[in-house]
């Protein structure tokens, strides 16, 4: 516990010198720029950052569904360049399946390793239960609220047991209410698994709510501004929100953040006003 | 006069009891008009039966045997046309959907051929396959496939991609991908095709049929008129318009629910 | 902005070219299989024979007169059914009551396979362009209709509003706010309307062998006249295929900023 805090022992994902870049010539944006942190076992790490600071990108290189980068995220001592099988995706839209039951949902990425249809049932049950969602499993999609679906898509991730979870703001879309008791959700089914998870966000009482660990980055080309250790105890429930240290973490945090989310502004003004302009 | 016009602009839409009885009225003088027409004898002979003998024309032709073989042999080769016009249609859309190069090259051809009268590619049909039910099948499978191929591909290309993002962080392979994404995602355009390939088929199907053929509900129609059975006529049509409209129903009922 | 002079013609309409060469490639490899001998010349003459037949046909057939023929009866037809599917159409917006109870059996209509009833029609109308061109109107009618009302209900609620609170007559609403706001989709229910009357009138002419590029069509292949029919039936599907990319052209013409 007494490490360096960007260090862990044994980590269970290292993102190790990462850089991505998009567009050719003279117009290269440098999405991500040499990011390096790692998460432990059952660590809970967040990364924060305004919007357009290239978090999404990371999400998609970690996820493997962006495979030409350089440097190297590694599970062990595997690099990862497609998607792993030890890590499980969260996505931030809306991504249930419509034309299937909340069960069928989840019970989807076993469907697809050809566990047989019993088994398949008994565990996504399992899930589904754990997300508090039992009495919806014949539902479709349709039928259930913005929160439920978000919480059926966690439930679908969980099932075929990720060693870690990536979730990239799976509650952007959910009122302010909702998402602190998905929160409590979150934090409590990540203690009961031990689950190792990184999210993503931009929210940062959700982001103080649920982590160990938060990286702050910057804003284009996206660094790893500081590594902030949240010691509040656990465990957490989103009672939390309304303590001192709490407070004190946000507003913490919010100094890093506040520089570069006020250049993410300017920059999407001057842009604006380029484009009315030229229109 | 003034609560009138406020009480329809409150309440919308008129009530289910009075479209009922319009629609009733609106038939009732059709028929009755039908019926005076008929007895007038403005028209020539059996050009306008009247309805009481149209009626025992179309019970007589329910009990004949003879409409149900060639009920049969056009439902058979409208059924195999769909089918080949469909896995055609399927495969080439989700090409052209699946694509973008495939699609600047290659679907401006299936769009601007989709709307061209295909009948008239019937006698090709016939030198290529003989007056047999071939070529009535090979007619009908054609024009099927413009219409399911086009909606497949814009089915394709309207896939939610988070869907696909989900697929691939599963590590689903190209078949389950095929499997468990992409076709349940299209499914209600698909059908929509299918339905629209249907309508195609049945209709050139049946018209090559009275062109040449010796068997089919086609060439039931052109044998009536030929004798110039009138009431046999419009009774063989009536039933050939109801059951191309229950199919149609039919299919479109399966691309509403769920979904 | 001004695009940057980059990609060569060639580059950025590489797929379009690349469609038509596969396209006569296609050709090619026809002829050669006519030509060796694998393809029998008389299911499939040689491309070049065909390509050759137009001449002949355009010369001997009186094609030209044939498409005139066509021409008249489509155009009589799609007038005919957009004169009489506005109004019909017009009014079915009026009246909330008879859309409610026309609107399915209007699209039922326009689904029937009525082009089958054309002995029907060869009884009624005799075997005339007359015929013809009633079987033409029938098919072209319903699109128009359902467009029209589909058109006008879909005048969004806040221009009626501008329109009642300039206290306009219903006469002046029609003309100034409802008609125009509606036009963009009555003219795709004239696109949809007049593509039915083409194909329904040439698929018609070549059944009842009479008129124009129909009957042309079934008089070349009764007469096994093999490069003629194909001949034939290219200058058709052309001249569908041209008919419809000017209706698609004035349709997207008409609805600026879409």
């Amino acid at each position: 516990m007494a490490l360096n805090e960007s260090q862990s022992v044994n980590p269970a994902l290292v993102v190790d010198d990462v850089v991505k870049r998009f567009g050719r010539g003279d117009e290269v944006i440098t999405a991500v720029d040499h990011m390096s942190f790692d998460v432990a076992q059952g660590e809970f790490v967040s990364v924060i950052g305004p919007s357009g600071c290239g978090k999404s990108t990371l999400f998609n290189i970690i996820g493997g569904l962006l495979s030409d980068y350089e440097g190297a995220v590694k599970i062990g001592e595997e690099r990862i360049s497609a998607p792993h099988p030890a890590v499980g995706m969260v996505f931030q839209e809306e991504s249930t399946f419509p034309w299937r039951t909340v069960i069928d949902n989840v019970a989807f990425p076993l469907e697809l390793q050809g566990v047989g249809k019993s088994e398949r049932m008994d565990r996504a049950h399992h899930f589904i239960d754990m997300v508090g969602l039992a009495s919806f499993e014949k539902a479709f999609p349709s039928q259930l609220s913005g929160g439920m679906r978000q919480r059926v898509s966690i439930a679908r991730t969980l099932v075929s047991q990720p060693k870690i979870l990536l979730m990239d703001e799976p509650f952007a879309a959910l009122d302010e209410q909702t998402r602190l008791l998905l929160g409590d959700k979150i934090t409590q089914i990540q203690q009961e698994l031990n689950q190792t998870t990184l999210l993503i966000t931009h929210n940062l009482t959700e982001a103080v709510q649920l982590s160990d660990r938060i990286v702050v980055m910057t804003y284009r080309p996206g660094r790893v501004k500081r590594i902030v250790r949240i010691d509040l105890p656990r465990p957490r429930t989103s009672d939390v929100v309304g303590s001192d240290a709490f407070g004190h973490y946000v507003a913490e945090i919010w100094n890093d953040l506040r520089e570069e989310a006020s250049r993410g502004m300017a920059d999407s003004e001057s842009a604006a006003s380029r484009r009315a302009a030229h229109g | 006069m003034a609560a009138a016009g406020k009480m329809s602009l409150a309440s919308g839409a008129p009530a289910q009891r009075d479209v009922i009885v319009l629609r009733l009225l609106v038939a009732l003088v059709i028929f009755g008009a039908w019926e005076a027409v008929s007895r007038s004898g403005l028209f020539y002979g059996e050009v306008i039966p009247s309805l009481t003998r149209i009626w025992t024309s179309l019970i007589k032709l329910l009990g004949d045997g003879v409409f149900y073989r060639n009920l049969q042999v056009t439902t058979f080769e409208t059924v195999v046309a769909l089918a080949i016009g469909a896995g055609c249609g399927i495969a080439v859309g989700i090409g052209l959907g699946a694509n973008r190069f495939l699609m600047r090259a290659f679907e401006p051809y299936v769009y601007y051929l989709s709307p061209t009268p295909r009948i008239i590619l019937f006698p090709v049909m016939i030198m290529w396959f003989g007056v047999g039910p071939s070529s009535k099948i090979a007619l009908g499978a054609l024009s099927a496939f413009f219409a399911i191929a086009l909606s497949t591909a814009a089915g394709m290309r309207q896939i939610d991609p988070v869907l696909i993002r989900v697929g691939r962080s599963f590590r689903a392979s190209l078949w389950q991908m095929t499997l468990k994404i992409y076709l349940p995602a299209m499914r209600v355009p698909i059908l929509n095709g299918l339905r629209l390939g249907m309508g195609t088929a049945i209709i050139t199907v049946l018209l090559g049929e009275t062109k040449l053929s010796n068997q089919g509900l086609g060439y039931m129609i052109m044998q009536v008129y030929t004798r110039f059975d009138m009431p046999g006529l419009y009774a063989l049509l009536i039933v050939v318009f109801l059951l191309a409209g229950a199919v149609n129903a039919l299919i479109g009922h399966f691309a509403r629910d769920g979904a | 902005m001004a695009e940057k002079s980059g990609p060569s013609f060639l580059r950025r309409n590489g797929p379009e070219l690349f469609g038509a060469l596969s396209l006569l490639a296609a050709v090619l490899v026809f002829e050669a299989l006519v030509r060796s001998g694998i393809v029998n010349r008389f299911v499939i003459p040689p491309p070049s024979d065909i390509v050759l037949a137009f001449e002949r046909v355009i010369v001997e057939e009186n094609i030209l007169g044939r498409f005139r023929d066509t021409a008249v009866e489509m155009v009589i037809a799609g007038f005919a059914a957009v004169g009489v599917g506005v109004p019909i159409g017009a009014f079915l917006y009026r009246s909330a009551l008879w859309r409610r109870a026309m609107e399915d059996w209007i699209g039922a209509l326009a689904a029937a396979p009525i082009v089958l009833a054309f002995p029907l029609f060869l009884v009624l109308f005799g075997r005339s362009p007359k015929t013809i061109i009633v079987m033409g109107f029938v098919h072209g009618l319903a699109p128009i209709i359902l467009k029209m009302v589909e058109g006008l209900a879909s005048t969004r609620p806040v221009l009626i509003n501008v329109g009642r609170s300039l206290k306009m007559t219903s006469s002046q609403m029609f003309w100034k706010i409802l008609f125009p706001s509606a036009l963009p989709v009555i003219f795709t229910g004239i696109r949809l309307s007049w593509t039915f009357v083409l194909i329904t009138i040439v698929g018609v002419e070549y059944l009842i062998n009479l008129g124009g590029l129909g009957q042309l069509i079934n008089e070349l292949a009764e007469r096994y006249d093999l490069p003629g029919t194909y001949a034939g039936i290219c200058f058709v599907v052309l001249v569908s295929v041209l008919f419809f990319v000017i209706l698609e052209r004035v349709e997207s013409w008409l609805q600026p900023g879409r």
